[in-house]
């Protein structure tokens, strides 16, 4: 694990980051998704790919990473982009789950992996928007307090910047992004994901010109028992770049 | 013997800690023992024998067991009709901060507890490894060249590579990185800034040999452990060193010259006397053509370096027995009395 400051508009952000294979020539990024942190994704995929230089970021407010602002999905991009600048690393392939899949399409790399990214807008249930105007009714009589009955798991024990930053980031509809994106994409899903569903991939396959779709068995976190044939593709979409 | 193991800590040494109070359980099996775990919040919990394991306390089992207040003389177990006293000779297991900085040294010192470890001054100057080499300048011992990066202000390095980077104050081997290479100097700069400011760069000595001796002070003699050999991969990084867990098997003494030998463990008495007194102590030596270097001090080694010590329990024992006691002033106000009698009141 390693520390580097850095300046972002006007606050110093402490980003935490580990190197594997220091002395690999192409680089992997990869971006952990909301909640989690570096150690879990690294967990996952370091065994794998030694011909990359793994670089494991915690973004900021997770992890080892401070955050002491509100931010939005660009910013992240931008920071993480910073980051790299600092550590001299390039955009060939970067990996993000899910929140994270979100700031790795914004850094445009070469091959753009997706791992049960986010990004597509789902609608919100009949129940979620029963559970928002039931909210609201009590917060006018008062009962605010009832707050962690409601708010999201996700939203929980946030620091005051970071929950704005949550609901700053939390249902972004990332269609256009997608759309423009021009590198290679590999997208990689599980089937019974609850929290960015599948319909989600098919839509990003759509938006995307050069998508390849692989479907896994599993939910949002099915890639911490499949890293071994995911690298196996992610390998393999790299080295369709070296053929042009 | 009663002993207290007082373990955990607020540190970055928390971890090894435990796996340390869990090897001494094994190591000192005829002891009375209490263990006493200091939780990250430093809070003390009373930790039944039976339930030391490392899973205990990465799931918070401990916050369920009694929590201990500190007074006079011992540590005490509140309860509705007054009070247990836990009054043992205390063994301070806490590695890194709190441990080896010298806050549970002053902590217990000044609530009058005896306790087997580095007192104050002992640990401050063995903790830092600023004032190690500040230390072996005063008592004359050599060590390896060194310079100072801070994160504060930028500085070049001026020793050729490779070198060796390691925090100022981190025991074991944790944030420490060696340096083949301009291109690498970054990242073990940024790995070493995440656990403190200040960084001591040395050069790092490619073929050397490197030696560890224990010992202690019993019975106004100093005695020494074997000289061990440590096994090396280049060096030992924080997981080679301590999560082969235990390192409780007894190691070869190392193939060495009795010159040699006897050169070591002078180097240690050097280092020892007057100022560890109190604590079992392991010293890692360099040797480059014959000559000794003192790597660092470990006041509180790993696990006590139990397999450098033919008899261990019998080493704690003595040791325990010769603890230096803290002098305390006796306020006896004749000042005071004197001033009053002479104004006639």
């Amino acid at each position: 694990m390693a520390i580097k400051s850095i300046q972002y508009n006007q606050h110093t952000i402490n980003m935490s980051y580990e190197i594997i294979n220091p002395h690999a020539k192409v680089d992997l990024i990869v971006l952990h998704g909301w909640g989690s942190n570096k150690n879990l994704m690294k967990k996952s995929f370091s065994p794998y790919m030694d011909t990359f230089r793994h670089i494991y970021i915690d973004l900021p407010g997770f992890g080892n990473s401070t955050c002491n602002l509100m931010l939005k999905t660009a910013d992240y991009a931008r920071i993480v982009e910073l980051l790299m600048i600092h550590i001299n690393a390039s955009k060939d392939i970067i990996l993000g789950h899910s929140f994270g899949g979100k700031v790795a399409l914004l850094l445009e790399p070469k091959v753009l992996v997706l791992v049960a990214s986010a990004g597509i807008y789902i609608p919100k249930s009949l129940k979620i928007k029963l559970k928002i105007v039931l909210f609201k009714t009590l917060k006018i009589f008062g009962l605010a307090k009832l707050r962690s009955f409601f708010v999201a798991e996700d939203a929980k024990a946030l620091s005051e910047p970071m929950y704005q930053t949550f609901k700053n980031v939390v249902n972004e509809d990332f269609a256009d992004e997608f759309r423009a994106y021009g590198g290679k994409a590999l997208l990689c899903w599980g089937e019974s994901d609850s929290a960015t569903p599948i319909s989600s991939a098919y839509k990003i396959k759509e938006l995307i010109t050069d998508a390849t779709l692989e479907v896994y068995d599993g939910d949002h976190y099915f890639f911490m028992n499949k890293a071994d044939d995911i690298s196996k593709h992610i390998e393999k979409t790299f080295l369709k770049t070296l053929e042009r | 013997m009663k002993l207290t193991i007082l373990f955990g800590g607020a540190s970055f040494e928390h971890e090894i800690s435990i796996v340390s109070a869990i090897t001494l359980k094994a190591k000192l099996s005829s002891f009375d023992l209490t263990f006493v775990f200091c939780d990250q919040d430093h809070k003390f919990y009373l930790v039944e024998a039976s339930k030391m394991k490392a899973n205990t306390f990465s799931k918070n089992q401990h916050k369920k067991m009694p929590e201990l207040s500190i007074a006079n003389g011992c540590f005490t177990q509140k309860s509705m009709f007054g009070a247990t006293e836990y009054k043992g000779t205390v063994l301070n297991l806490i590695h890194g901060a709190d441990g080896e900085d010298g806050t549970i040294a002053a902590l217990l010192d000044f609530f009058s507890i005896k306790y087997i470890g580095p007192r104050i001054d002992a640990s401050v100057f063995s903790y830092d490894k600023r004032y190690t080499k500040w230390l072996c300048s005063a008592k004359e011992i050599k060590s390896v060249k060194y310079e100072l990066l801070s994160a504060k202000v930028h500085k070049d390095i001026t020793i050729p590579y490779p070198v060796i980077i390691k925090p100022a104050r981190l025991g074991s081997s944790i944030g420490v990185s060696i340096v083949k290479e301009e291109s690498e100097l970054d990242y073990a700069l940024d790995t070493a800034f995440e656990f403190d400011t200040c960084l001591i760069v040395e050069p790092f000595l490619v073929g050397v040999k490197e030696y560890n001796v224990a010992g202690y002070m019993a019975n106004a003699e100093i005695h020494c452990s074997i000289v061990e050999e440590p096994q090396k991969n280049e060096f030992l990084d924080f997981e080679k060193k301590y999560m082969d867990f235990s390192r409780s098997e007894h190691v070869l003494k190392a193939d060495i010259t009795p010159a040699l030998e006897k050169k070591l463990i002078a180097n240690f008495k050097k280092i020892y006397r007057s100022l560890f007194e109190g604590a079992l102590i392991r010293c890692d030596f360099f040797v480059v053509d014959g000559e000794v270097y003192l790597n660092e001090i470990n006041p509180i080694p790993g696990s006590m370096a139990n397999y450098l010590f033919e008899d261990f329990q019998g080493s704690i024992e003595a040791l325990a027995n010769s603890l230096p006691h803290a002098k305390r002033v006796k306020v006896t106000y004749d000042y005071i009395h004197s001033l009053s009698s002479a104004k006639g009141k």
